[in-house]
């Protein structure tokens, strides 16, 4: 029983850490309905500057947090400005194959500049609390994940206000809902794309800043996480934050337990199955709407 | 005979003369260059892998093509291949994405495109695999030296060479250590391992092996986990190994997995007495030299093709990594490096041997090779084929010390001359963290 709960523990340690890199792909994805297929390579671009910024400046990634977002909230703002709008209009497969495109520009251009190696962050805030445990009914939490599922936490209380309670927030959900009428109301809807791809980038870009105290970092790190992120946003509902945050909590549940009883392998199968049970029995997702 | 028979005579006789001389003496076409085919995964899952076969080409190529006159390795002295006139070797280079398909489509366009004389690569068994039998129908040879999967040179192939040792020779190597380290002063209590390993065919091929030598050594196998290639966390695995509570962990994971496994193990506090590993990570520079900064790597011991710590002390070494630096960025050589730059000199050896690119003369002169271990930079006890493996490969243990370095563990003479006392028990997360680093 307590290996059933510590499983269930470490499972929402790291879904909190999934959410983290499933929220930017809400808004661009789930919100604005556009496809994303470097997303990753957003993430990837986040713990490459979080890396950077430490090993040349001594900059810890959770102050450099701050520098990344606004960088890489420019960068999203760019993307859709000289790519995305161009394609928007036309066939979904083609913005299928611009952002394809954009992952291996991204992937390579980094290979070029900093070669293939793995690179690792040292001595950081949160690796100095890396043995901290603190032990509760038997269970032990992990110090490290609770600071970041604490930073998660209030990113996506952030994000749930800017979204739900502002103008701004409102404004967003109009021009992904109706474009044109949207416009009638004095709705920029270029302006709000715009917004929204920098704020999808700036966002899974912070989640790398906090990522890369827990992972290497390698031009190709974003694969793995992208793949889940598509899963965690699908299964808690398009545009959905709530949804989203859930969804990231149960793939993280679903892969910590079923390894306690099944061989590894069936992590991931077990993740997609369910994604495919909710998608039979409910299409829009957990708490999306159609 | 009239003028015009007798012109036709001589025309005739010219033309049988010319023909026959032809005959007699086959034109040694003239070989302005010799071009290897390098399929390489440069991008994708493997790239940190194919960027150090990449250097290891441009430092084979540096020495083929360049008068290194003190260094006493094939084709050190001289500029290109004196057997071919002092042509030049070049590599043309293609990256693969890590994906077996491209590597296939890749591997046919260099052979009936570029129309390469040897194909090298891929560097990763599963990929080599894939295209084994595509350059075994197109008949050149074919050479994947760091692949160590023992399938690729069990398939009765015949244009497949390698000198490297395979996953059967390194991983005897480490439980041959663990099997006679009690009589030689280590600890008598170990009996129970665990085997943590990839899902790919490197790792399984390092799986079976260790599954049918551990019971030999006295090992009882108390779990055998296989995790997914890429995954982004370990916990529950790492819950599960703090249950069996093995004496070893056989841990065979890329570098990216043993980070995440590293942080896993550190939150629940787990370390076995003793972490084994084969390859993966253990052979990759970067991960090696991030560990300085953390103790991270202090007792894990593994498999080497070579006692890197004494291979130093060569001279031959010693310029060859200098020539590697020039195009790793001031990385040193390790391990993998070393397996591919003596294979691909040893490549050069046969080339220069058959006089001819002819895939027929290459193929009998690589079947033919004897080398000394006093032509190699790395500890083999020399270079020989048997059915395309190079029998005279060995495997060595290293373990890595305090000082962030490998020291040889095994064999025992090695070890002597190495002279270093193993870590045991593999020390706990509490004493890497309490301890100096090496790197700060």
């Amino acid at each position: 029983m307590t290996e059933l709960a510590q499983a269930l523990v470490n499972g929402l340690q790291m879904g909190f850490l999934y959410a983290l890199v499933a929220v930017g792909l809400t808004i661009i994805w789930g919100l604005m309905e556009m496809i994303n297929f470097a997303h990753g390579e957003f993430l990837m671009l986040g713990m490459f500057g979080a890396w950077w910024l430490s090993a040349s400046f001594g900059l810890d990634p959770l102050v450099a947090i701050v520098p990344i977002a606004l960088v890489m909230f420019a960068f999203g703002v760019l993307v859709y400005r000289h790519l995305m709008r161009r394609v928007q209009g036309g066939d979904p497969f083609t913005q299928i194959f611009a952002t394809i495109g954009l992952l291996f520009l991204l992937q390579n251009a980094v290979v070029a500049g900093f070669t293939s190696d793995y690179r690792f962050v040292n001595d950081t805030l949160l690796q100095r609390l890396g043995g901290a445990r603190l032990q509760a009914l038997g269970l032990t939490f992990a110090v490290p994940l609770l600071v970041a599922a604490g930073l998660s936490l209030l990113l996506f209380l952030a994000l749930y206000l800017l979204i739900e309670r502002t103008e701004f927030g409102l404004a967003l959900q109009a021009t992904s809902e109706d474009r044109d009428a949207a416009r009638l109301v004095g709705i920029r809807p270029q302006r709000m794309f715009a917004v929204a791809w920098g704020l999808g980038a700036a966002l899974v870009a912070i989640a790398g800043a906090i990522l890369v105290n827990f992972f290497s970092v390698y031009p190709q790190v974003g694969l793995q996480f992208t793949v889940l992120a598509y899963a965690i946003v699908a299964l808690g509902g398009f545009g959905s934050i709530l949804g989203t945050l859930l969804a990231a909590l149960l793939v993280g549940v679903i892969q910590s337990v079923t390894v306690v009883y099944l061989p590894p392998a069936f992590k991931d199968a077990f993740v997609f199955a369910s994604y495919l049970l909710i998608g039979l029995l409910r299409p829009q997702g957990l708490f999306g709407r159609f | 005979m009239p003028r015009l028979s007798r012109r036709l005579v001589l025309v005739a006789i010219v033309i049988v003369a010319a023909f026959g001389v032809s005959r007699m003496a086959p034109a040694q076409s003239k070989v302005s260059e010799v071009l290897i085919g390098s399929v390489l995964p440069l991008t994708g899952n493997f790239a940190s892998l194919g960027q150090q076969y990449l250097w290891s080409a441009q430092t084979a190529e540096d020495i083929v093509n360049n008068d290194y006159p003190d260094l006493q390795i094939p084709l050190g002295p001289g500029k290109g291949f004196p057997g071919l006139g002092g042509a030049p070797i070049k590599f043309i280079v293609r990256d693969d994405q890590s994906r077996g398909e491209q590597a296939r489509t890749i591997v046919e366009q260099l052979i009936s495109v570029n129309k390469v004389h040897w194909i090298n690569g891929e560097g990763t068994s599963g990929i080599t695999s894939l295209i084994q039998p595509v350059v075994e129908s197109a008949g050149i040879p074919l050479s994947c030296h760091p692949c160590a999967s023992p399938t690729l040179t069990e398939k009765g192939l015949k244009w497949f060479f390698r000198t490297g040792p395979n996953d059967k020779t390194m991983v005897a190597s480490v439980f041959t250590f663990l099997k006679e380290w009690p009589e030689k002063g280590g600890p008598k209590d170990l009996k129970t391992i665990a085997l943590f390993t990839c899902d790919n065919l490197f790792c399984q091929d390092n799986r079976k092996v260790a599954t049918d030598l551990a019971p030999k050594a006295g090992f009882k196998i108390v779990l055998d986990l296989t995790t997914k290639t890429g995954a982004t966390t370990l916990a529950s695995e790492v819950q599960r190994l703090q249950a069996a509570n093995p004496d070893v962990l056989f841990n065979v994971q890329y570098p990216a997995e043993t980070v995440v496994f590293e942080n896993d193990a550190k939150r629940a506090g787990f370390m076995p007495k003793v972490m084994a590993t084969s390859n993966g990570a253990y052979s990759d520079e970067t991960w090696l030299q991030a560990q300085k900064k953390t103790n991270g790597a202090a007792g894990w011991l593994g498999r080497d093709p070579t006692a890197i710590d004494l291979a130093h002390e060569r001279p031959a070494w010693k310029k060859v990594n200098e020539i590697y630096k020039k195009y790793s960025r001031g990385q040193n050589m390790g391990e993998l490096a070393m397996r591919e730059i003596t294979g691909l000199l040893w490549m050069a050896d046969v080339i220069n041997r058959a006089r001819s690119v002819e895939p027929a003369a290459l193929q009998k002169a690589a079947n033919e090779t004897n080398m000394a271990p006093e032509q190699l930079i790395i500890d083999y006890k020399g270079i020989r084929f048997e059915n395309g493996q190079n029998v005279l490969a060995t495997g060595v243990v290293t373990q890595v010390g305090w000082d962030g370095e490998k020291h040889t563990l095994w064999p025992w003479d090695l070890a002597t001359k190495a002279n270093f006392k193993p870590i045991f028990p593999s020390p706990s997360w509490q004493e890497r963290e309490s301890k100096p680093k090496p790197a700060g």
